[in-house]
């Protein structure tokens, strides 16, 4: 409760970046739609790179990442647009086959 | 100051301070030149043909379209020419270890030589293969060897790896080929659902890893994996004292380092990550089955051991014993993680009658065995003499190059058996034995070399991993060999039904295939690794001999 | 020298390497087996090349120097015996004692080319101990059997094609026909080369008895080549029988020299002893009669010590140590030896060796076989049966003769006197020609042995050989004469001599030559000088053991019958009216290939008495280089008083020309009463068929040997098997059967047990796998949300675990 009246600090970056992630890990665990478990996916990148970002920065903490946590949100940015582009490649060629973006209608392969 | 950043062990750009401001252009211009070019024409030597392989493939792909086996040929030329690198000619594989290329982010050790072999034979011998079986077309061939060149690419930086970044990278490098490949066929509605699971699981996975690794990072306040430790000591040097301070921190560790393995997991089909294995091998066709199930594997377990080790076991032994809480967690989370994958593999294989998907299922049991070997490895980890952590790692690369030929083998057969019979339904392959005789006895070898039955290469590999879980002498590591022990049992059943039904069963009737005759390309090819499963018995010694050098360089 | 073992060693094993490859490929051989003949015979003749290259190798060594009044065929004897009986009786006796004084000792070459096993100081080899008798014996054999291999050619040749035999009926009445064996005819023959070469070269008695052994089995094989006929494999049985029951007692011989010798080795062999030294060990005839002793027999220091073993036993218990025991008992072996002790043991091993003997040799009175043998092709009675495997016996007394006692040389005496005599008068009367010629090999068999036991050595070897060559000329002729005819009967025969010139010119040559025809002092066939010697050492033994003399004059009756019954064979056979007409006009004259042997075989036994012209080179005087050291002295029996008397004595002129005439009056008293009978047919036979019905009978019947052996031996044996069968039906195979069936319940209820319990178990354990395994499967539901939503669940399990322990082990830190 404290972290509601203090100043911004390492932890408010750190609750949001989590909260990105459980709702990015949600989204993936219970959209049906193709596009939104795609969004989900971003979603949990995304607090991924909050973290790194919080955690690389010299203000919020004396003894930080330093130029690595940039660094490293740079490059997650790079890998997510990439898997972004392959899931969505993905999806498509799913679409030309089921005719459906509904993830549940993927249960042919199961057991 | 330059001085000192030079000598740094890392990146220079990073200090407590704030850096930019006193970097001079000329010394950085200097330090990346003589950090990059060095390995570059180095140990990096390997991964630059591969990329110079794609560039060419997807060149020629672009200007000689007539040339139809242009990939083929440039895809052997180039592998041939990494694994030409990548093999120490000059036999020794000493005094790899430093300095560490690209300014500490990857390691040119023994290890990673050893794998990264591993790799490119294996890549050499499933090429020849995807020619014979017939996928991909002609036609398609470039980006499906691009893919895989892709693919390698990234588990070459996987084994390699000394920083998080390049985890990250690697993991994503080598995953993200895969998810394409697995849908490599377009038409097909499996090949579609099989690839989207993986990619979706997978990108899923990757996600959870990188939070986890933000943690890790942010706690340890760096994400170069020695720095890391040094001050994973440091924080266990502070702990009778500052006790909650280490308690929390620890408790962000545990998280952070638990949600990193999440991703390994997904990469070595770990339960419960592993769900997106039988689908993703079901679908795919087998070839691809064959590339993703060894080559990220051993990938898998190379990440896996650079980790485990990063936080197990420093050069300084004295600062050994403090590392031994980490040991102990890493001890009962792999070793728990490989109990239940294991056994988890073998039981639900029993009701597997698709090969591709009962092979996904032992699969996922193999890793199970050779997670235990990193236990193991781990558990001695503290001793001050190495050599037990040595021949743990050394029996992990023993059942890795086995494991290579020998799912390499399944999935060949399968895919033979498939281009024949239309089908990968283990009742289609009823009576086989009297069309194919060869070939039948052939599979057979390679069953039972999966099962782990003498005089069969399979033995040596469980051998190895089990005598390296014995000699630990530690009890949970036996406990955890009993489990293996038992576990081989298990799988009796899957692996001899295979042979049951293709030896014993009566043929049906109206079968039509034809047969697949040894003298074939198909049959011969087969034939040839089929035989690797008796020779790797007969030299196990070599193969234990090249093993041990392989680790050699590894815990300096 | 040192080549001889080679030279011998390759003859012997050329036949084993023509058995093999008959054996292997002998059908395939050549149009129905022809070229089996080929590789047989080719082989034989190789051997019988090797055995001549050897006997000039062992001559060019061993010169033969010119004998001193012992030469029987120079024209000096003839003077030197007529002039000066009486003068020169000293001179000669002195010459001749000089003579054998001066008689080198030749050493034989004795060694082993592989030892079997070795057990202590004791050991099994397979060796070789080649002297002059070998080397004779081998020239003889390997000889014989390539006249008799070329023979068969001819006379085997119906063999050649399918074969219809006449003497066997089937049920359904018709004859059998059957498949020719043209190639393993000769597959037997060579066998039987190796078997008997291994036997004349073998360097221990084991050796011996190892091929003494093969030998019957080739006999058997041989005997009962028309396997169909039940006689001729009735007759197979018989000969093996027989055998055995002599080998029985060469089996207690062997033992006795055994624990007695402690070696089975004739000659003297290099052995590491217990310092690991190559020392020589006597072998048995060195035990027997060492050197030491002036090669004089005494009983060997093992069977004194196995006798007295007892007081040693005594001696060992009262000395301290090994050493001292070994000082007490030498210094009393001799003591114990002049005492008589041991010797009885070297009685036992010379009767038990002569034993086997009686055997093989066809003496009384297990002489029964031999006439059955005949239902054998005649080439085999020629090789077998006459020449070379019933002269096994002799040869092996020959052999072994340094180790006889005087005792067993008596004991041999009688028996070959008592055979030459009944099996003369079997002949007398025989009909079939085969048998008339086995009853005569079984006389001239009792001759050797008489010679033998007599002391004349080299008189028994002597007509070993000539035997040999004379027996084997009369088979082939009769085998000749029955190729032709058709039939083995006598009274079908006749007047055969126009048909068959050269057989019946060869026939006669064989029958002068057993009858010992000569001129006499002069020269005469071979039969005649070796049948003299025997009947010198018979007038010699004679004179030293009165009492014994009847031995004598049966020889010397002997020798009159068995002129009789061979004239009256060849009259019977070759003159007179043809008694049936069918045979006569179907006979006719063999093939080349059946004549050449005879005359071969005919020659030889014309010259074989003679010296090679312009050389000193006789077979007697070979022979007398091989004269066991010793034996040349005669003998006293420490037992009984009688004396074995020295051999050179019978060389004498005075008792020569004795001899030669007695020898030469019977001989032509048998001819011309057979003449008489059955040349010129002055008087009937069948008058004195009448007149000696009685005895008639008894010879007809063989003097009822065969009745009386099945009444003794024969049916009790079958009863008492009859009765063992019995029990064994009823009460040994009870028993089995019923602890078969309690073992049949035992396994049921463990069955039942195994299936109830056990497998119900395993099944449990499998089946609860099995359902765990299909129950994990359907974890894996298809649910690509559910594959997330349990990622995460699974996360946050693992949390929960991973915090629980580390919660606990940071409260215990």
């Amino acid at each position: 409760m404290e972290l509601l009246t203090q100043p911004i600090g390492l932890s408010h970056y750190l609750v949001v970046s989590a909260l990105l992630f459980v709702c990015g890990v949600a989204c993936m665990a219970t959209k049906r739609n193709l596009l939104g478990v795609l969004m989900g996916i971003e979603l949990v990148l995304s607090g991924a790179n909050l973290n790194f970002v919080a955690f690389g920065s010299p203000y919020l903490q004396s003894k930080s990442l330093g130029m690595d946590g940039q660094m490293i949100a740079l490059f997650v940015i790079v890998l997510a647009a990439a898997e972004a582009a392959v899931a969505l490649a993905i999806a498509l060629n799913y679409y030309h086959t089921h005719a459906t973006v509904d993830v549940d209608k993927a249960d042919e392969l199961k057991g | 100051m330059n001085d000192e950043f030079a000598r740094s062990e890392y990146c220079p750009l990073t200090t407590d301070h704030c850096p930019l401001i006193s970097v001079n252009l000329s010394d950085l211009l200097q330090d990346v030149l003589s950090s990059t070019t060095g390995p570059l024409m180095g140990s990096f030597r390997p991964e630059v043909v591969i990329s110079i392989t794609i560039l060419v493939i997807l060149l020629q792909r672009t200007f000689l379209p007539a040339w139809k086996l242009g990939a083929f040929y440039l895809m052997l030329l180039g592998l041939g020419t990494a694994f030409y690198f990548v093999v120490p000619w000059h036999g020794t594989m000493e005094g790899m270890k430093s300095p560490p290329p690209f300014t500490g982010m990857l390691v040119a050790d023994s290890f990673s030589v050893g794998l990264r072999t591993l790799l490119y034979l294996f890549t050499l011998l499933l090429i020849p293969f995807t020619q014979i079986s017939g996928v991909p077309k002609r036609e398609d061939a470039a980006e499906f060897y691009v893919l895989v060149l892709g693919a390698l690419l990234g588990m070459s930086l996987m084994v390699a790896a000394n920083h998080l970044i390049v985890v990250l990278v690697g993991m994503e490098m080598a995953s993200l080929p895969c998810y394409v490949l697995a849908g490599w066929q377009r038409n097909r509605r499996f090949g579609s659902e099989a690839a989207l699971k993986y990619a979706v699981f997978g990108a899923g996975a990757a996600g959870v890893m990188l939070f986890g690794m933000s943690l890790l990072a942010g706690a340890l306040g760096s994400a170069h994996l020695p720095t890391m430790a040094s001050k994973l000591i440091a924080l266990f040097e502070l702990f009778p004292q500052e006790r909650s301070a280490v308690v929390a921190t620890s408790g962000l560790l545990m998280l952070g380092g638990l949600m990193l393995f999440v991703g390994i997991g997904f990469k070595l089909a770990a339960f419960p990550f592993h769900f997106w294995a039988p689908d993703a091998f079901e679908g795919a066709s087998a070839e691809v089955g064959a590339f993703i199930s060894v080559a990220s594997k051993i990938a898998a377990l190379g990440l896996l051991v650079r980790l485990a080790l990063a936080f197990s076991a420093v050069p300084d032994p004295g600062a050994l014993e403090k590392l031994a809480p980490a040991r102990e967690y890493l001890v009962i989370l792999i070793s728990t993680l490989a109990a239940i994958t294991c056994t988890f593999g073998n039981l639900a294989a029993y009701g597997q009658t698709n090969m591709k998907r009962l092979l996904a299922y032992s699969t996922i049991a193999h890793a199970g065995y050779m997670m235990m070997a990193v236990a193991a490895a781990v558990a001695v980890a503290g001793n001050a003499d190495r050599s037990g952590a040595e021949e743990a790692i050394a029996s992990l690369v023993v059942y890795a190059g086995i494991y290579l030929f020998m799912n390499l083998a399944a999935f060949a057969g399968v895919a033979f058996l498939r281009n024949v019979l239309g089908s990968e339904d283990l009742h289609e392959y009823a009576g086989l034995v009297r069309r194919s005789p060869g070939f039948t006895v052939c599979m057979a070898l390679v069953m039972f070399s999966l099962l782990g039955l003498p005089p069969l290469a399979g033995f040596t590999a469980k051998f190895a991993v089990f005598k390296a879980l014995y000699e630990t002498g530690k009890s949970p590591i036996h406990a955890l060999l009993a489990i293996g022990v038992l576990n081989t049992v298990l799988s009796l059943f899957y692996y001899l039904r295979v042979v049951k039904v293709m030896v014993i069963d009566p043929e049906p009737a109206d079968r039509t295939a034809p047969e697949i005759p040894l003298r074939s390309a198909a049959g011969g090819y087969f034939f040839l690794l089929a035989s690797f499963m008796l020779l790797l018995f007969f030299f196990s010694g070599g193969v234990a001999n090249w093993a041990r050098r392989a680790v050699e360089s590894l815990l300096m | 020298m040192d080549t001889l073992p080679l030279l011998l060693g390759t003859a012997w094993l050329l036949p084993l390497a023509s058995f093999a490859l008959i054996l292997l490929f002998g059908s395939r051989m050549g149009k129905a087996g022809r070229g089996a003949g080929f590789v047989a015979t080719a082989a034989i003749v190789a051997a019988f090349v090797l055995s001549a290259t050897a006997l000039t190798v062992w001559l060019s060594a061993h010169p033969i120097e010119a004998p001193a009044g012992h030469s029987s065929a120079t024209a000096d004897s003839a003077e030197h015996g007529a002039a000066a009986k009486e003068n020169h009786a000293a001179d000669t006796h002195a010459s001749a004692g000089e003579t054998t004084a001066a008689k080198k000792i030749i050493p034989p070459v004795a060694g082993d080319w592989y030892e079997l096993g070795a057990f202590g100081t004791k050991r099994i080899t397979i060796g070789y101990y080649i002297d002059a008798l070998t080397i004779a014996m081998f020239f003889m054999v390997t000889m014989v059997a390539s006249c008799i291999h070329i023979y068969s050619f001819g006379y085997m040749h119906e063999e050649l094609s399918e074969v219809t035999d006449h003497q066997v009926t089937l049920a359904s009445g018709q004859h059998l026909h059957r498949r020719g064996r043209f190639h393993r005819f000769y597959q037997y023959l060579s066998l039987f080369c190796f078997s008997m070469l291994g036997l004349v070269i073998a360097g221990n008695i084991a050796m011996v008895f190892v091929f003494w052994e093969l030998v019957g089995i080739c006999s058997y094989f041989l005997i009962g080549f028309y396997i169909e006929r039940k006689s001729a494999s009735n007759a197979a049985n018989k000969a093996f029988i027989v055998n055995r029951v002599g080998d029985f007692g060469m089996i207690i011989g062997l033992m006795a020299v055994w624990t007695g010798m402690g070696t089975f080795s004739f000659g003297d062999y290099e052995m590491k002893d217990a310092q690991g030294r190559e020392t020589m060990r006597p072998g048995i005839f060195s035990q027997a009669r060492p050197a030491g002793n002036d090669f004089q027999l005494q009983a060997p220091d093992g069977m004194v010590k196995f006798a007295k073993r007892d007081e040693i036993a005594e001696i060992v218990q009262k000395s301290e140590n090994a050493a001292d025991a070994e000082l007490q008992i030498e210094k009393r072996i001799d003591g114990w030896r002049k005492d008589g002790f041991g010797y009885g043991w070297l009685i036992v091993a010379g009767l038990g060796i002569f034993c086997g003997c009686v055997g093989k040799s066809a003496q009384f009175p297990l002489h029964v076989w031999l006439p059955d043998a005949m239902e054998g092709p005649t080439p085999v009675s020629a090789l077998i049966h006459a020449a070379t495997m019933v002269a096994a016996g002799v040869y092996l007394v020959g052999r072994f003769y340094p180790v006889f006692t005087p005792e067993v040389l008596m004991v041999i005496a009688y028996i070959g006197c008592i055979t030459l005599f009944i099996a003369a008068t079997m002949a007398l009367v025989a009909t079939d020609i085969k048998r008339v010629l086995a009853f005569s090999t079984v006389s001239q068999l009792g001759y050797m042995m008489l010679a033998l036991g007599f002391g004349g050595w080299l008189a028994g070897i002597f007509h070993l050989f000539t035997h040999a060559f004379f027996k084997a000329l009369l088979f082939l002729c009769s085998g000749s004469v029955i190729h032709a005819t058709h039939t083995n009967e006598m009274p079908r025969m006749g007047g055969l001599l126009k048909k068959m010139p050269y057989t019946g010119i060869t026939m006669l040559i064989g029958c002068l030559a057993i009858a010992g025809a000569g001129i006499p002092w002069i020269i005469g066939l071979s039969g005649y000088y070796s049948k003299d010697f025997i009947i010198a050492q018979g007038l010699v033994y004679q004179h030293a053991n009165p009492l014994h003399g009847w031995l004598f004059y049966f020889s010397v009756a002997g020798a009159g019958m068995t002129s009789f019954y061979m004239f009256r064979l060849w009259y019977m056979t070759f003159l007179g009216t043809p008694r049936d007409k069918h045979v006569y006009d179907h006979a006719h004259e063999s093939t080349p290939s059946m004549l050449v042997p005879l005359v071969i075989l005919a020659v030889m036994s014309v010259i074989s008495g003679w010296k090679v012209p312009f050389t000193n080179l006789e077979l007697p005087a070979l022979l007398t280089q091989a004269i066991p050291s010793g034996t040349e002295e005669g003998a006293v029996s420490n037992l009984t008083k009688f004396y074995i008397p020295a051999e050179h004595l019978s060389h004498e002129s005075g008792v020569h020309f004795f001899a030669t005439g007695i020898a030469f009056l019977m001989a032509l008293l048998g001819f011309v009463l057979a003449t008489a009978f059955y040349g010129t047919k002055r008087l009937d036979p069948n008058d004195a068929r009448r007149t000696f019905a009685t005895l008639y009978r008894i010879f007809i019947h063989k003097w009822y040997f065969d009745e009386a052996y099945q009444k003794i031996f024969v049916r009790p044996a079958l009863a008492i098997s009859g009765w063992i069968a019995w029990l064994d039906k009823n009460g040994l195979d009870w028993i089995a059967d019923n602890s078969a069936r309690l073992m049949g319940l035992c396994a049921r209820l463990d069955d039942w047990f195994d299936r109830k319990f056990v497998d119900r178990l395993i099944d449990l354990v499998a089946a609860g796998t099995y359902r765990l395994g299909i129950r994990l499967k359907a974890l894996q539901t298809g649910s690509l949300r559910q594959y997330v939503m349990l990622l995460a669940v699974g996360l946050a399990a693992l949390f929960m675990i991973m915090n629980f322990y580390w919660n606990f082990a940071m409260s215990k830190m």
